[in-house]
């Protein structure tokens, strides 16, 4: 489903990933294990086409056997591609209404959507009067990354990056979370970068991968992350 | 549209002196007293220097300015000599040809004096004076002399002093004690201004207690609105949904609005439909054309833009055409076949889309029937056997179908001609599958007209006639088409229409007999000879001795049909509807043409210096919204001031989109006790732009109040300021005020500044002031682009929910209009 050729990104002037080579297929779930810095949120935004992540000539994103790596962030998009961001934006006079309804266009009526919108919020136990708020201001950490699983959940993409959704969640939320993306996933892709173990208590990975300075360094099982959990990445090094 | 040369034509010589002074007096016939105002002021004028602040003003060449023209000339003559920027924008927004024509000078079709006259009925009754200023000066000279300059005296500033010695047009308006007005004074300003000259002079007074609101017009719920690919109620359109525009292309919907109304509704019947009305409120734009002469029908037709009070009995309302073509030489119909235990699989039926295809799809529609799991049959009564042969040769032709069943029926001495095959059924059942819900497929809709013809042959042959008969008054002929379908009816009309032919609609009501209504689609006078030959019959040239004569007209863009009557009445608080359509802004409402809500304001003039002076009296409400968007080459510098006496309350609302450089600063003097005044502006800059605008209150007497709440925008290497004056003198104990003035700047190129004075020279009163500076960061961008939002339209979100605060306190017309221009402005920098 996805192919990743020979990334490499570069910010500015600096290359933050290196030569990667990765294929993700469906229905199956990867969890990115990485410390601080070590380019999983460059991957995740490479992936959805942030137009400041520079990628080299020989680097290629195959995406359902086409290349989309000449495609803008819409437009990757509307092909099933979701990012839920790791410090999901504050938008003023915006609301997540009202971004679905222009998002979807004419795909959703409207009044179809706003009720699915409030059964995801009940499902995932929040406030109905944050759907109405300008989107993210004032909500808390978990708020927030209930709202972009709100988003992925409306929009039904075939591929979702989670960065870090377990960071700066209450247990319960992470609970919640965790249920709701394992509700929805058939037919997905899901790949969870997180530098840290919490969600895979909850959630269990098909495959593990870990990147260091910009590079795979390792693949495996559920057991890679029990093992980095007791001894960190110095093994690696 | 008369292009004649406009009558009124007089013009001073470029440039001011003391002679351009009088003569400007003496062609408008003033009093002395007002030619010694103007000389006045031009003295001041020559006295003040330029102001040395604000936008960059040194540009302005007094010299090279026209500064009195009569109100229906403009600076170009033709509308290929406005600058080409405003000619796009005027298109983009889609201004009537109409006022295009007038805007550039070449028509007088616009005359401020009617349009005033129509509106002046109902508020006379409430005593509300309202007209032109000029007008004012003839008719209440002593309310004039009494206020006019009051407010903003000649030597105010360098501009107002201008505007003092060659004003020309502006609004008076005086609304008496305790007078409620709830018409649409606002939308009666915007009218206006397109007759304004560059120096117009507003005067409001609103005497004790009075109220002035805003009201705009809109559609009643029922109407149906042509889309691709249906005929729907307004109350259904939303936003993506493609209209029908009145150049007969199809264009996407903005957005929709509902509101309630209470006021004059127009119910106006015409020819050619008796199925449906259009009913309108009174402000909104209809398309039509003038009866030449009353007794005779038009030979030719000038279609313009007028209201349901322009319209008369025998005008003529007018149907675009529909004029999309998209043809097609093969279609694939995704059709399915079973296969025993397997269930169903697709299998895909490609069809040449040819007039035989065509002329059997018309056959279906009229006689053909669908059992999906196995046939499609045709059934013709006694007298159509002969085209029993051409179905199965059409069959065999389109389909390769050898074998079909006949039948004959006892019972009417009917024959049916089924042909076996499941794609073929499920093919024939996407056109409908009973006789009332049959209809033709939105691709056929936009297909060749020559492939047209032969569908309505086939549905002609099958469900029409020809009525030939002879009366007392001679011979009567017609064609008739007959269904119980009222979509195919109405497709049938409009496809008849890209064929040169317009055809009547009636319906019968037959519910009470337990039957289903009948449409009938009816051809008659000389659209026959045309219709004649689409079907294969010869209709003679004459009928009765006489060349065959019709109501309709048709050319090559519309059909006309003219007005039976119109109604009407009062409503109190009906919701009614409107919508705005990408590009065109119009759409089609009973089948015929119709415009969106009024287009904003524009001027090709290089100086723009009006004055408005609202005198707010004791408990009297005045709100004056403006949503300004000059042309990119004016200088809009304009001076707006209020009085405002005890417990009064004047509202400025302020937008600016377009100019070269504004400076604009609506203010208040709180002279009562508990006086109120409040500004919400919202400003604009694109390239090469500078809008310099804000407020300025006056607090001078105990518990008075201002609100101040400035947004601005800028991009493209834009600029824009604040610059705002709060002036609290000592004695106006427990006061408020409340300053808030946000920036958001696009990109790196584009600048904002604010310039707050505060002089407070009481202790007990309580000041807050709010300001803050935003880029619009690409961080942002990509987030809602990451959700699958365009570029461009992300950026309009950013920017309207920025402006969201303010846009939410103005009426809802006037924000969905604002949001749109914005949106307008943002994908012009995309480009």
């Amino acid at each position: 489903m996805l192919k990743l050729k020979n990334l490499t990104v570069k910010i500015g002037k600096k290359t933050i990933l290196h030569n990667i080579n990765l294929t993700f297929q469906k229905n199956k779930i990867y969890a990115i294990f990485g410390p601080n810095g070590s380019g999983k949120s460059t991957l995740a935004h490479a992936i959805a086409g942030n137009p400041l992540h520079a990628l080299s000539p020989q680097s290629n994103i195959i995406f359902n056997n086409k290349s989309i790596k000449k495609l803008s962030p819409d437009k990757r998009a509307q092909q099933g591609i979701f990012l839920s961001w790791q410090a999901p934006l504050s938008l003023s006079g915006v609301n997540v209404f009202q971004l679905l309804q222009i998002a979807l266009g004419s795909k959703k009526n409207p009044l179809t959507l706003k009720k699915e919108i409030e059964a995801y919020a009940k499902e995932l136990n929040i406030n109905t009067e944050l759907l109405h708020r300008s989107l993210n201001e004032g909500a808390s950490g978990g708020e927030k990354k209930k709202l972009e699983l709100i988003q992925a959940a409306a929009l039904n993409p075939k591929l979702i990056i989670f960065d870090e959704i377990d960071t700066g969640v209450d247990v319960d939320a992470l609970k919640l979370i965790s249920k709701f993306i394992l509700k929805n996933k058939k037919g997905k892709t899901y790949i969870l970068i997180t530098h840290y173990n919490r969600i895979l208590k909850y959630i269990t990975p098909d495959k593990v991968l870990v990147i260091m300075n910009g590079k795979i360094v390792k693949q495996g099982g559920k057991t890679l992350a029990d093992k980095i959990e007791k001894q960190g990445y110095d093994m690696f090094k | 549209m008369s292009k004649t040369t406009p009558k009124y034509v007089y013009t001073t010589k470029k440039g001011l002196n003391k002679r351009v002074v009088e003569n400007i007096s003496y062609q408008k016939k003033e009093p002395l007293w007002m030619k010694d105002f103007r000389l006045r002021s031009y003295e001041i004028f020559k006295q003040k220097p330029m102001p040395t602040w604000g936008a960059d003003l040194s540009d302005i060449d007094f010299n090279d300015i026209y500064y009195y023209m009569k109100a229906t000339e403009g600076p170009a003559n033709t509308w290929d000599e406005l600058p080409e920027n405003i000619r796009e924008t005027y298109e983009k927004i889609g201004i009537p040809q109409a006022e295009k024509d007038y805007l550039a000078g070449v028509s007088s079709q616009y005359d401020s004096e009617t349009v005033y006259e129509s509106l002046r009925e109902d508020l006379e009754k409430q005593g509300v004076l309202f007209c032109d200023t000029d007008t004012a000066l003839k008719k209440y000279p002593d309310i004039l002399k009494q206020y006019l300059a009051t407010l903003i005296p000649p030597a105010d500033n360098k501009f107002a002093a201008l505007n003092s010695a060659c004003w020309s047009g502006g609004s008076f308006i005086y609304i008496p004690k305790g007078v409620k007005v709830e018409f649409p004074l606002q939308a009666y300003f915007h009218i206006q201004m397109q007759n304004m000259g560059q120096f117009e002079r507003t005067l409001i007074i609103a005497d004790e207690g009075s109220e002035a609101s805003y009201v705009e017009g809109c559609f009643t719920k029922g109407t149906l609105i042509t889309t691709n690919p249906d005929y729907k109620p307004i109350e259904n359109i939303q936003k993506g949904d493609n209209v029908l525009t009145h150049t007969g292309t199809y264009k996407p919907v903005r957005h929709a609005q509902v509101r309630p109304y209470s006021g004059d509704l127009y119910t106006i019947e015409f020819y050619g439909d008796s199925t449906q009305a259009l009913e309108v409120t009174k402000e909104h734009p209809i398309l039509f054309a003038k009866r030449n002469r009353s007794q005779d029908r038009n030979k030719t037709y000038n279609v313009q833009w007028g209201k349901p009070s322009d319209l008369q009995q025998k005008d003529y309302l007018v149907m675009p055409i529909n004029k999309e073509i998209e043809s097609q030489d093969y279609k694939v119909f995704d059709t399915v076949r079973g296969r025993a235990g397997k269930g169903k699989l697709p299998s895909p039926t490609k069809v040449k889309i040819d007039g035989s295809f065509m002329r059997l799809i018309g056959y279906y529609l009229a006689e053909g029937s669908v059992e999906l799991r196995g046939y499609v049959r045709f059934s013709f009564g006694a007298h159509e056997r002969e085209y029993i042969h051409d179905v199965k040769q059409l069959l065999k032709k389109v389909f390769s179908l050898d074998k079909t069943y006949d039948a004959l029926h006892s019972k009417n001495n009917g024959v049916s001609v089924t042909a076996s095959k499941v794609e073929l059924a499920q093919i024939f059942a996407q056109f409908g599958t009973s006789s009332d819900t049959k209809h033709i497929p939105q691709w056929a809709m936009t297909e060749d007209p020559e492939k047209q013809k032969e569908l309505i042959k086939g549905l002609f042959r099958g469900d029409g006639n020809y009525y030939a008969k002879k009366h007392k008054s001679g011979f009567k002929q017609a064609f008739r088409i007959n269904t119980t379908s009222e979509k195919l009816a109405r497709q049938t009309r409009d496809i008849l229409l890209r064929l040169g032919v317009v055809a009547f609609l009636n319906k019968q009501m037959r519910r009470e007999q337990g039957r289903k209504d009948m449409f009938t689609i009816g051809i008659a006078g000389a659209h026959m000879k045309k219709f004649g030959e689409i079907v294969g019959i010869k209709v003679s040239d004459k009928i009765n001795g006489h060349y065959r004569a019709s109501m309709f007209g048709i050319d090559k863009n519309f059909a006309y049909v003219p007005i039976k009557n119109i109604k009407k009445k009062t409503v109190k608080n009906i919701p009614v509807y409107n919508f705005s359509v990408k590009k065109n802004e119009t759409y089609l409402a009973a089948g015929v043409a119709v415009h969106n809500c009024s287009a904003p304001i524009y001027s090709s003039n290089s100086l723009h210096s009006a004055v408005v002076e609202i005198i707010v009296k004791r408990g009297a409400r005045f709100r004056y919204t403006t949503i300004q968007n000059w042309s990119n080459n004016v200088y809009n510098l304009v001076t707006k001031r209020a009085i405002v006496e005890e417990e009064g309350f004047m509202d400025w609302i302020d937008c600016n989109l377009g100019s070269r450089k504004t400076m604009k600063y609506p203010g208040f003097i709180l002279k009562g006790k508990g006086a109120k005044g409040e500004v919400l502006s919202v400003a604009l800059a694109g390239k090469g732009q500078h809008q310099d605008a804000g407020a300025k209150a006056i607090h001078l007497a105990p518990y008075t109040s201002s609100r101040i709440i400035s947004k601005s925008i800028s991009k493209d290497g834009g600029r824009t300021s604040y610059r705002g004056l709060v002036y609290v003198l000592p004695g106006a104990k427990k006061s408020n005020v409340y300053v808030s003035c946000d920036a958001l700047i696009m990109d790196e190129k584009s600048r904002s500044d604010t310039y707050p004075t505060m002089k407070v020279k009481e202790k007990d009163v309580s000041v807050q002031h709010e300001a803050q500076v935003e880029r619009l960061s690409d961080e942002k961008l990509f987030y809602l682009t990451s959700r699958g939002i365009k570029k461009e339209e992300a950026e309009g979100m950013l920017v309207n929910g920025f402006i969201k605060p303010v846009i939410k306190e103005i009426p809802l017309e006037y924000a969905v209009e604002m949001n749109r221009l914005i949106n307008l402005e943002m994908e012009g920098s995309v480009g």
